[in-house]
């Protein structure tokens, strides 16, 4: 471990299996407390099917998933959720029909019962909240715009906007710079860093500019398994990741 | 940083222009059955009742993408409730049998009255089974299909086959159900001592009408609305947010069907008879018309709706049998080329209220 003693998000022998292929081969991952842990590794290394399995989304075939401690494996979606593990999707995954306002509404941390929410008031505090997370990811103008109007890059903020609403102990990224510019990526990048001074991040990203921006522990993924993990220098000169990625300009230029 | 923004409206703001339609409606509706006769003013409580039925059915539909044929079957359910009642309570000179049980158990040759129909000799029974009937039942079935892995279409065909079930069961208890024919010369319905006439009907469902549609106006956008319509674009996504998308359509799905069996309950007193017919599917497919003509997620559309619709039929009945034919046709021009139904016609800001609408100042 590295910032803490205790890991907030622990993974243990992880196995998933979809009709008969081995997505992930049992895999191990430790996350302490506000640490960010980056994901690497080539397409079908098992990268998404990691957090899926994690949030409840891909039935786990063997292993454990442990949240302060407590066993999460096969818990319901909206369990585990509530529990304080937030996600972001590959592709913009947010409600295209309503405002940027709305979603960031709906995500914000709160009781998410069906009374609760019809009870529920749009209260000052709340208003409060989302207009600064509305600020925080730049969409204070397009606030009631319909999620549909927005440009790729902007839908990826949204749904970043999401997570920061939800406020979980652990934040879950697939790709949070996928389609942005290099600024919007740059951006991006120190967002999470702020978001890591009080949450635990795992971020999967394949851009080496941004991994290097933000990366304080690179774990490196390979057909299901762990490959190595460790510092991005350590990580950069492993012969068996340099093998790997052989001929990958990435790791070249990195 | 707020000011950019400027004022949050309140989610369940109603812009001016449309309260003041509504208020006009309203008033229309009080007046109509002073101006028309007692035929138009049957037909159109008859009418508005099938207009909240549709109300009902776009909750689930239309906000939060649950189609579902088996709004008949919970409308059947609370009508059956008060046909019971109603028939109980005929008095021994009006039953053509003079006995204590209704006719249709005489034929079949039952000899005194069932114990599971028996308490609906009460009217508070009465009332309160024409809501929990269909509520237990739609609770039940909700809790089954919304709980397991079934989705979409697959829900549809449960609700198809539910539809069909239980207009062959009904049809084969006759000596409980009346059979293929239900329950028919019912007494007229008396509250307080007094026979209520049709316009006396026609006010009670008025003011159900008012009263659901102001619900669930309400209740559509509350955040519990904005959770239903991010259900219908993308039920998993939501779960990843911590909300328990089966509890929110079981709650939806069970509210809709009380509605559906109050609406039922209504009809037999101005109808006086229910029979099987609206438990099938044909029935279930024109409440789904209603609400695919009116304007899915509208709530208002499916009355409108249902109103032009009846009052089309009504008028065409006289001309041709084939009135079926005419409404299947209006069905597919709405499809083609009005797919979000006749309230897409009116202008937008008529309606513009979405929940939280950020407007600059």
């Amino acid at each position: 471990m590295i910032n803490s003693e205790v890991s907030i998000l622990s993974v243990k022998d992880l196995k998933v299996v979809f009709s008969g292929f081995k997505a992930l081969k049992g895999v191990n991952l430790e996350v302490g407390n506000n640490e960010i842990v980056t994901i690497i590794g080539p397409n079908g290394a098992g990268k998404s099917t990691l957090l899926d399995a994690i949030v409840g989304k891909s039935p786990v075939a063997s292993g454990h998933i442990y949240y302060q401690g407590q066993d999460i494996t096969n818990k319901s979606s909206h369990d585990i959720a509530r529990m304080g593990i937030g996600r972001k999707f590959q592709n913009p995954n947010v409600y295209n029909e309503l405002s940027v306002f709305d979603n960031i509404l709906l995500a914000l941390k709160g009781s998410h019962g069906v009374f609760s929410s019809i009870k529920a008031k749009l209260t000052a505090a709340k208003k409060d909240k989302i207009i600064s997370v509305l600020d925080r990811i730049g969409l204070l103008e397009q606030g009631y715009a319909k999620v549909a109007s927005l440009s790729h890059g902007q839908k990826q903020w949204v749904e970043i906007g999401m997570v920061l609403a939800q406020d979980p102990a652990v934040v879950l990224l697939d790709e949070p710079t996928a389609g942005m510019t290099a600024d919007e990526t740059y951006a991006t990048g120190e967002i999470i860093k702020t978001i890591a001074t009080s949450h635990s991040v795992v971020v999967i990203e394949h851009d080496m500019e941004f991994v290097k921006q933000i990366a304080q522990r690179l774990v490196v993924l390979h057909q299901g398994e762990k490959l190595t993990e460790g510092s991005v220098s350590e990580v950069q000169s492993n012969p068996k990741v340099i093998e790997v990625y052989l001929g990958r300009e990435q790791i070249d230029a990195a | 940083m707020a000011q950019v923004i400027g004022q949050i409206q309140q989610s369940n703001f109603i812009p001016k222009k449309w309260q003041i339609i509504n208020l006009v409606a309203l008033l229309i509706f009080i007046v109509f059955p002073f101006v028309a006769g007692t035929f138009q003013t049957s037909l159109m409580a008859k009418l508005l009742l099938f207009g909240v039925l549709g109300v009902s059915l776009d909750l689930v539909w239309g906000f939060t993408g649950i189609l579902s044929f088996a709004h008949g079957v919970f409308f059947t359910l609370g009508g059956y409730a008060m046909a019971y009642y109603l028939k109980l309570n005929l008095s021994a000179t009006a039953n053509n049998y003079g006995g204590s049980i209704p006719d249709f158990m005489v034929w079949n040759g039952l000899k005194e009255l069932p114990w599971f129909i028996a308490p609906l000799q009460s009217f508070p029974v009465a009332i309160v089974a024409m809501v929990a009937i269909p509520a237990g039942f739609a609770y039940a079935i909700g809790s089954f299909i919304f709980r397991s892995k079934v989705s979409g279409v697959y829900i549809t065909v449960i609700t198809l086959a539910i539809a069909s079930a239980l207009t062959t069961f009904f049809v084969s208890q006759q000596a409980y159900t009346g059979g293929t024919n239900g329950i028919t010369d019912v007494s007229k319905l008396i509250l307080f001592g007094m026979v209520v006439p049709p316009i006396g009907i026609y006010f009670i469902i008025l003011a159900f009408a008012t009263l659901t549609l102001a619900g669930s106006w309400w209740l559509t956008k509350s955040n519990f609305g904005l959770i239903l319509r991010s259900i219908k674009e993308n039920e998993q996504r939501i779960s990843y947010l911590g909300y328990d998308v089966a509890s929110f359509k079981i709650f939806i799905w069970t509210l809709s069907a009380a509605i559906a069996g109050i609406c039922g309950g209504l009809f037999v007193p101005l109808n006086n008879f229910i029979s099987p017919v609206y438990l099938g599917v044909t029935f279930g497919t024109q409440i789904v018309i209603w609400v695919a003509v009116g304007g899915r997620g509208t709530l208002f559309g499916p009355v409108i709706a249902a109103i032009l619709l009846g009052q089309l039929q009504n008028s065409v009945d006289r001309i041709t049998q084939d009135w079926q034919l005419i409404v299947g046709i209006i069905l597919m021009v709405v499809v083609l080329f009005l797919p979000d139904g006749l309230m897409s016609l009116l202008p937008k800001k008529l309606l513009a209220s979405s929940p939280n609408n950020l407007e600059k100042n």
